[in-house]
């Protein structure tokens, strides 16, 4: 019995030794600057996707004096690897940039219970798993009603890379937008199976100009090229993704979906330094400005003004909670 | 649904889309065709091709002119082949490490010299790209013509290349002297061809055509280039080799038929078939493996693939 107090004892002290231990480490942390880590699927100056990640990781520098570090084309097999890495290196904050990330936070989360992850546009939810997505479909919404009004065939197209959960919201927001003008429009969808394969997305655009397709959205990050560039070709309209992707193509790009990821990234890493991180799903959109459309450009006039009228005014009720885009899950024809 | 796909204009377009998908596989299969056949087996046609667009891409960006980025392109091919090529021949390395070894060095350094390219350019980088050229008579041909003749002169030059490969390694004694190298290095040696030479002129003709294959991305279908641009064409690049058994016509139709699997399923998904898109993107993988299954009876393989030869060992 007494071998039994003693050992409790002893338990009680170790516990009460090292909690002590931990919460001074918590002050000291609280003063020196917090550690950073972003692991992207492509290459930080791919212009589109990945760039904006890091775009957001350089604000966080700036703004909270934070020590960062990123790692660029993570595949889905090192992911774990990368976040283990940077978890036993003592990064307050990983940074997983795309949905695919999900699981191997959830997992390498369990052996790091300290370390916070933030996974970008996933589902994945945790005591220290966080996934912050952003309401992409709000915009592409935007630019499906947008296309479904400036097209002269009935037709109008939309690329997408790889088949994943958040794809198929930004696809299906696109065809309810379309719809919203015009029910019995002819919506052409194709999802490339690749982010990086830029001709193999000009071949799907160029797949649904043949079927009378005459404007053309994608989020096919940096393979949306190839779309943009089809339509360009052909003399047709596109919509952009991202940022504002007229200067891909003056003539082509009329608006563009824009996604501020920085506003995203800082809001989920000043989150952690407020002490207010929670686990789960937190959701991003217009209302907090993480999501926006870009100017018209050269399109200013081309664009009729009801057109334009509509589009403000969608926008408006999506921030004021009016108008709420349905999340679609499964693909839809 | 079945009746969108039986017209005209759809065969057309669709016939169209697949040469534009074949050619890069085209020049990448043509040129590691010459590298096999003189023995040398280059698994980095992927570098080589990598090389080439950004090198044709590069060259064009800075000067402006699409004809010096096509010879960008053909050196940046070149130079990424000659590597190998020391390694395989002259070190007498493994080769198929070399080559994967190389396919993940240029796409390192492909991207990396891009970030300098055009890291102080705040537009976004692009080039004008060559424009399509109809051949009288020849593309009124219902289907066949557009899709075959109203291309650019890249597209051109290949069918050439195509004959002139034929009757190059078929009816030339230099062709017959590079068949030689790759089967039996120590035989051709004896009667006096110089192994080496052939050895390294087949790696310089890889390079060059696979650069061209690279080139053809950047300079005719995008004008752009973005890290991995390829995206793993080389890898079908080999496999179109094998089962075009090594020979330039045979090497043209298996790159159409991958074309084609792409072409078609990227046309099924327009028309909007209840498919899971997987699938259909699987389907020129898929073709891949069943053609290699088909392919695999009967080696084509030159004796010598893959060996390095030691001059003056007994």
């Amino acid at each position: 019995m007494k071998k039994i107090l003693v050992s409790l004892l002893v338990v009680c002290m170790i516990f009460g030794v090292t909690g002590c231990g931990s919460s001074e480490n918590a002050a000291g942390e609280a003063n020196a600057s917090v550690k950073v880590a972003l692991a992207l699927t492509g290459p930080a100056n791919d212009g589109g996707w990945n760039a904006v990640a890091y775009e957001g990781l350089k604000v966080v520098e700036e703004e909270f004096g934070a020590e960062i570090s990123y790692t660029e084309n993570v595949q889905a097999t090192d992911m774990e690897a990368v976040f283990t890495d940077y978890a036993a290196q003592g990064y307050d904050v990983v940074i997983g940039h795309g949905f695919q990330f999900g699981d191997p936070a959830l997992k390498v989360g369990e052996k790091y219970p300290d370390t916070k992850f933030v996974c970008i546009e996933a589902t994945a939810e945790g005591e220290n798993v966080a996934s912050y997505a952003m309401k992409c479909k709000e915009g592409s919404y935007l630019m499906g009603v947008l296309a479904a009004s400036m097209s002269k065939t009935g037709s109008i197209g939309m690329v997408s890379g790889l088949e994943g959960p958040s794809l198929i919201k930004i696809v299906e927001g696109y065809k309810i937008g379309a719809r919203e003008v015009n029910p019995d429009i002819k919506i052409a969808q194709a999802y490339t199976g690749s982010f990086t394969d830029i001709a193999k997305a000009k071949e799907a655009a160029m797949a649904m100009i043949n079927g009378g397709a005459d404007v053309l959205s994608h989020c096919a990050n940096q393979a949306g090229m190839g779309v943009i560039k089809a339509a360009e070709e052909n003399g047709l309209l596109a919509t952009g993704d991202s940022y504002d992707q007229n200067v891909i193509s003056e003539n082509t790009v009329m608006c563009s979906t824009v996604y501020n990821v920085p506003i995203l990234i800082r809001a989920a890493v000043k989150d952690v330094i407020d002490g207010t991180f929670e686990g789960g799903i937190h959701e991003l959109g217009m209302k907090e400005g993480v999501i926006d459309i870009a100017p018209y450009n050269g399109f200013e006039d081309k664009i009729p003004a009801e057109v334009k009228d509509k589009i403000a005014d969608l926008k408006s009720k999506i921030i004021s909670g009016e108008v709420v885009v349905p999340d679609v899950v499964e693909i839809t024809n | 649904m079945l009746e969108q796909m039986f017209t005209v204009a759809f065969l057309t377009t669709f016939l169209t889309s697949s040469v534009r998908m074949a050619v890069p596989l085209i020049f990448a299969g043509l040129g590691e065709t010459f590298s096999e056949k003189a023995g040398i087996l280059n698994i980095g046609v992927e570098a080589i091709m990598l090389s080439g667009a950004f090198f044709s891409f590069a060259a064009t960006y800075v000067t402006g002119n699409l004809w010096l980025g096509l010879i960008g392109g053909m050196i940046g091919g070149m130079m990424v082949s000659l590597i190998h090529a020391v390694f395989s021949i002259c070190l007498r390395k493994d080769q198929t490490v070399t080559g994967i070894a190389l396919n993940m060095f240029i796409l390192g350094a492909t991207s990396f010299m891009f970030k300098i390219l055009v890291n102080n350019n705040p537009d976004f980088p692009q080039i004008s790209t060559f424009h399509k050229i109809a051949i009288p008579m020849l593309c009124d041909i219902p289907v066949i013509g557009p899709a075959f003749f109203n291309q650019d002169i890249i597209v051109y030059a290949s069918y050439v290349l195509i004959i002139l490969s034929t009757l190059f390694l078929y009816g030339t004694t230099w062709g017959l002297s590079l068949t030689a190298v790759g089967e039996h290095p120590r035989a051709a040696d004896t009667v006096g061809i110089k192994v080496y030479t052939i050895r390294y002129l087949a790696a310089m003709i890889n390079g060059v055509l696979g650069g061209l294959g690279g080139a053809y991305l950047t300079l005719v279908q995008l004008g752009v280039f973005m890290e991995n641009v390829t995206s793993g064409r080389g890898y079908i690049a080999l496999a179109v080799v094998i089962f075009g058994r090594r020979h330039p016509i045979g090497v043209f139709l298996a790159a159409l038929l991958f074309g084609a699997a792409d072409a078609f399923q990227f046309r099924l998904q327009a028309i909007g078939i209840q498919l899971p898109s997987q699938y259909l993107t699987m389907l020129p993988y898929v073709v891949t493996l069943v053609v290699l299954l088909f392919s695999a009876k009967g080696s084509s393989d030159p004796q010598s693939l893959g060996k390095p030869y030691i001059g003056d060992a007994r």
